[in-house]
């Protein structure tokens, strides 16, 4: 059967992208109105499984070495690590990949170590266990909290640090400002072997990585910096955040001595602040003062538009949400 | 390939595409409909079912990931014909009203509950944070959950 043989209750006709979002809810509709003459009655009794079946079974192929990994991707296979991105596709009206690639059984992307050098952070960690192992160190609990912050609990439970990460068209990542302000680097496998790429160079260059690209893990270098995450979602909390500001710094003496600001959520990609951190840099840690200095540099961003949020009003409120995050370090610095 | 799903304490069998959403076997296969299909995109959490263990969204689990786990839905966490504590709990406070969203307020709660004993009101609030709902205003629900303490102090 055809998508286009399909009509929900208002009678409205749906399109080939909408085919396996609405399937179900189609179902459910004629469950409920008995309105749906036009729809095959084994479709209600059988579902979205009977639909996919029509265009063959898609697969879900679970590699046991980064190398079978990197081969199945060659041919065009997408990874998936906790799919929460992935299975939303058909609400973007794009296909569901036909052919996914779990990476659950890479025992080395679910590492995480933390020493005195170095976090090493395997890209199959979840947002949860990422907010409790970094929480009690203070240059990486700036990411503690953008992950434990995000999404909501069940979210968190399944939605890994790499899927995060990769997702070019996702600007609202939280994890992506707050590695960019603890100077993280991202290690990839790729055909041609290991990189190493810094957490700016890996932004920039991931919508390219295409099939060719598996993130093996983030290593941040430790330092004695302190970290914060400040977000506003237009919920408390359970939302995306329409701003972020994420800051690592370091104070002597009251004054700054060394810090990092990245903004995320205001345009596509999250990125570091570099006029405000030279402006603030060898100045006393105000948080007022940080607040006022940012409110002269926003002109520096060119605003999303989308339907969160205008792009001025992301811009009105990146000042205060770095005087928040400075507020939250105040006790510490 | 067929998929082994435990669900419940039973095993089941599917040919089906791996890529289908859990909550679609437990409704549309199974005939368990405790588990509501309202965003399918991760943010009401109507359609929360355990999983190993944890509260997630069966909206986003493609099935072909969850061969050798045990999923636990609404309708698997007390004998037939009982209700746990936390079901119970709604009834004796009369929180219920449509009802869509309290399978998924069960399933976390009770999850909740098991790893926090005595939560303070914001404790309960920060747990409920992806479960929506658009009829109680939420504080009964919280007062029900809090009710359980004083009661089991008895
Ligand atoms: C309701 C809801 C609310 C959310 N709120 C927030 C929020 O507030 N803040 C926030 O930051 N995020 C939020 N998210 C987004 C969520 O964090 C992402 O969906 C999630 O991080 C994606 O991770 P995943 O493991 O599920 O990725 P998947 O869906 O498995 O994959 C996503 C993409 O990454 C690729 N990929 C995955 N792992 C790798 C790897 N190791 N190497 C290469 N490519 C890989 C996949 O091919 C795919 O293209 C929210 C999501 C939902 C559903
Ligand atoms: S239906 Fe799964 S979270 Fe809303
Ligand atoms: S009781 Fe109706 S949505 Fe919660």
């Amino acid at each position: 059967m055809d998508a286009c043989h399909f009509r929900c209750a208002e009678g409205q006709a749906f399109e080939k992208g909408h085919f396996e979002r609405e399937q179900t809810r189609t179902c459910a509709l004629f469950d409920k109105t008995g309105a749906a003459e036009s729809i095959d009655c084994s479709l209600f009794i059988s579902g979205a499984a009977k639909m996919t079946a029509q265009n063959g079974f898609g697969q879900i192929l679970s590699p046991l070495s980064v190398d079978e990994a990197l081969a199945a991707m060659a041919h065009g296979a997408v990874p998936i690590a906790g799919a929460t991105w992935v299975m939303r596709a058909p609400l973007r009206h794009e296909p569901l990949p036909g052919q996914l690639l779990s990476l659950s059984g890479l025992n080395d992307l679910h590492d995480l170590t933390i020493d005195t050098k170095c976090a090493s952070l395997g890209a199959m960690t979840t947002h949860d266990k990422l907010a409790v192992a970094l929480a009690p160190h203070a240059d990486l609990s700036g990411l503690a909290a953008a992950a434990g912050n995000s999404a909501n609990p069940g979210i968190r439970r399944v939605a890994t640090l790499g899927g995060n990460i990769a997702t070019s068209a996702f600007a609202a990542s939280d994890l992506a400002p707050a590695l960019l302000a603890a100077d993280a680097t991202v290690i990839l496998a790729t055909a041609s072997g290991q990189k190493a790429l810094p957490m700016e160079t890996f932004l920039a260059s991931r919508a390219g990585l295409g099939h060719g690209g598996l993130i093996l893990r983030v290593e941040i270098p430790r330092s004695p910096r302190n970290a914060a995450h400040a977000r506003l979602p237009m919920r408390k909390a359970g939302d995306y955040p329409c701003a972020i500001v994420s800051i690592s710094v370091s104070v002597l003496a009251g004054m700054i001595a060394d810090i990092r600001i990245a903004v995320g959520a205001v345009e596509p990609t999250a990125r570091r602040w570099t006029a405000l951190e030279d402006r603030l840099i060898g100045t006393a840690y105000d948080p007022a003062r940080a607040e006022a200095e940012a409110r002269k540099l926003t002109d520096g961003f060119t605003a999303r538009e989308a339907i969160d949020a205008p792009g001025w009003y992301r811009l009105s409120v990146l000042p205060v949400l770095l005087r928040r995050a400075f507020l939250k370090l105040q006790a510490g610095v | 390939m067929p998929i082994e799903l435990n669900i419940n304490g039973d095993t089941i069998t599917l040919e089906i595409d791996p890529r289908t959403p859990l909550l679609d076997v437990l409704r549309d296969r199974q005939r368990l409909t405790g588990a509501k299909a309202v965003c399918r995109e991760g943010f009401c959490g109507a359609c929360t079912v355990h999983v190993d263990g944890q509260p997630v969204p069966s909206c986003l689990r493609p099935v072909g990931m969850l061969q050798g786990c045990r999923i636990v839905t609404v309708e698997g966490l007390a004998p037939s014909g009982t209700l746990n504590r936390v079901q119970q709990a709604f009834i004796d406070h009369d929180v219920v009203q449509c009802g869509m969203c309290f399978p998924g307020m069960v399933m976390t709660l009770t999850e909740f509950l098991d790893r926090e004993p005595s939560p303070s009101r914001d404790q309960i609030k920060t747990a409920l944070v992806g479960n929506i709902c658009r009829c109680t205003g939420y504080e009964r629900i919280i007062d029900a959950v809090l009710s359980m303490q004083t009661e089991a102090a008895k």
